[in-house]
């Protein structure tokens, strides 16, 4: 190894120990006791995961996380793949206007769709229920943008070649351009996933009661609990934020390989 | 009964341009038609309209007994390989051949023993598990050629099938295609803008120029009666010397015919021949193996000739072309042939 790579890989393990020592610092957080954390001691305890999973019903709130996420994701790329398919590959009339107010929808901030939102769900009645936390989600104009770019670059010949073996629409979009487009897809589904994991607000506003809370408003909950007088019992929310965060990491770990691999491989002209 | 009949096909680009102009053409089951001409002259859309992938404005397209304008594609039954092959890039070489089967429902089984009979045909055995990434330009190509024949059809389009090879490869390709023809007795149309190829492995070649169909004959009618100019001047390497008829001594027709001489209906001379002929300067000699391509300039303009390469002339020799008349063709201003014998 030659002593520029040695440099570049001592500066890259180096940021890397500074991106990661806060989640490493809260990880080792989680494994105290409120009371050794504000002592100075360091006492050793699974206590905190027990309580959060026990006590404060994280094991629900990580199901519901994972359900609302789960979905949002795969209605989003269903509607986002299928979108970007038809702005890609057919001449419809109002094809060029239709797609300029799907972009025209990155411009509005999240916040201005809320009470609208909440007044539907409401007239619904969909409020309190995972369809209202899923629903308005699932469109998700940037998505539709990104994969249309991508499947424009998907030579038109791959679809004609499907139509002449014999395939529809649905089994050219399914077959041929779906497989291709993979780690478009999966890096849309990964920023989906991650996006609506890490929403807070919607659940907030959509719902009330605590078995439908995600894990965003579990952990909110929990700087309201107090071990002692005006203290936040930090270890027990440094153990939520790792229930919280694990997921995530795991799931990153498992659609890596598609990532990285859909990079490398490319039409066939 | 034909198998496809293109009667008054019109079709224009988005932007109104227009690509043909009232086509027709019958093909009969199973011929091997050429469409050849030069680029943007309409022939590749021609195809894509009897695949179905594209829509005419007018006129109607029949395939076998049915009207298909309003077909879609993947309800005509035709197999089509494209110029660039379109190999699906996530299917391995088994896949790619066996997917048409795939969708029409044939059982797994057996529509993989049908991919490995047509990999055996074209010597693909060996790549089956292969990702398209992973074969040579030359394996991709008959990979595209196994997945339309695994199909069965009756009818095979090809657009400029073997443009991507390099030159030996294109020959050796050339004649497995004219084999598969015998072989399958299927009707073949295959567009191309090279001329060797339409005349090596077409039983008629339609000639096509901006959006017209200038001739649809046989390789020796074209090549020995061309309809037109354009399709003298097109086909036939080196391709036909024009010249103004009442400059060539001896040439029948006046002022607004055009005299037509191959290059290998002329020789050259060193001093005056018996027959007729023109003074001229070599400007040029090309050798291409087993003849030399001389480049000539005379007082009736520019020609062209192949001669052997024993024949080649001295630099400083005083030269002629003589020419056979009796070969010659004649075209009127508007670049028709005319008969004047």
């Amino acid at each position: 190894m030659k002593l520029k790579d040695k440099g570049l890989s001592a500066l890259a393990i180096a940021a890397g120990i500074v991106f990661l020592s806060p989640v490493l610092y809260s990880i080792w957080m989680s494994f105290q006791t409120a009371q050794s954390y504000y002592t100075g001691g360091f006492e050793p305890t699974l206590g905190n995961y027990a309580t959060a999973i026990g006590q404060y019903n994280f094991a629900r709130y990580l199901f519901n996380s994972l359900l609302v996420s789960g979905l949002v994701t795969i209605a989003g790329l269903a509607v986002a793949t299928t979108a970007a398919f038809a702005f890609a590959r057919f001449d419809f009339k109002g094809r060029d206007l239709l797609f300029g107010l799907v972009v025209a929808t990155l411009m509005i901030p999240s916040h201005i769709t809320l009470i609208p939102n909440y007044l539907t769900l409401a007239r619904a009645g969909l409020l309190d229920t995972y369809a209202g936390l899923v629903l308005p989600a699932i469109s998700n104009g940037f998505a539709a943008f990104f994969l249309r770019q991508y499947i424009r670059g998907i030579p038109k010949a791959l679809d004609e070649a499907a139509y002449m073996d014999g395939a529809t629409p649905l089994q050219v979009l399914w077959r041929v351009i779906v497989p291709i487009s993979r780690p478009a897809i999966f890096s849309m589904g990964l920023y989906i996933f991650l996006g609506e994991w890490n929403n807070y607000i919607w659940p907030l506003v959509a719902v009330g009661k605590q078995d439908l809370y995600t894990l965003q408003l579990g952990l909110a909950r929990l700087y309201s609990i107090n071990p002692g007088e005006g203290l936040i019992d930090w270890p027990l929310v440094m153990a939520a934020s790792t229930i919280t965060i694990l997921p995530v990491l795991f799931g990153f770990f498992l659609v890596e390989r598609h990532l990285v691999r859909g990079i490398t491989m490319g039409a066939v002209k | 009964m034909s198998a496809v009949d293109l009667i008054d096909i019109r079709k224009s680009y988005a932007n109104g341009s227009p690509v043909l102009h009232g086509l027709s053409m019958q093909i009969q089951a199973g011929e091997f038609i050429v469409i050849v001409g030069p680029s943007g002259c309409g022939k590749s859309t021609l195809l894509r309209l009897i695949a179905g992938l594209e829509r005419a404005d007018s006129g109607e397209i029949r395939i076998g007994e049915q009207r298909a304008n309003d077909l879609p594609p993947q309800h005509r039954d035709i197999a089509m390989i494209f110029q660039n092959y379109a190999l699906y890039p996530h299917m391995s070489v088994r896949e790619n051949i066996a997917f048409g089967l795939e969708l029409r429902g044939m059982a797994k089984a057996e529509r993989n023993a049908r991919a490995d009979s047509v990999a055996h045909t074209l010597q693909l055995t060996p790549y089956l598990d292969r990702k398209p990434a992973a074969l040579s330009g030359g394996q991709r190509q008959r990979v595209a050629m196994g997945r339309a024949m695994a199909r069965e059809t009756s009818i095979f389009l090809m657009d400029e099938p073997l443009s991507n090879l390099d030159n030996a490869l294109r020959i050796a390709m050339r004649t497995e295609i004219k084999e598969l023809h015998r072989q399958l007795g299927a009707t073949m149309v295959y567009v191309t803008h090279d001329q060797t190829e339409a005349l090596s492995l077409a039983d008629r070649i339609a000639v096509m120029k901006d959006g017209h169909l200038l001739q649809f004959d046989t390789p020796e009618a074209i090549y020995d009666r061309p309809a037109h100019r354009f399709v003298a001047g097109f086909l036939g390497a080196p391709p036909m010397n024009f010249l103004p008829s009442e400059r060539v001594p001896g040439a029948l027709g006046g002022k607004e015919i055009t005299i037509g001489l191959r290059p290998e209906h002329l020789k050259v001379r060193t001093g005056e021949p018996q027959g007729k002929g023109l003074p001229v300067r070599i400007l040029l000699s090309e050798m291409t193996g087993a003849t030399v391509i001389l480049h000539c300039e005379s007082d009736a303009g520019r020609l062209t000739l192949n001669c052997a390469r024993s024949e080649v002339p001295p630099p400083s020799a005083a030269l002629w072309v003589e020419y056979d008349l009796s070969k010659a063709l004649y075209f009127d201003a508007a670049g028709r042939l005319v008969n004047l014998s």
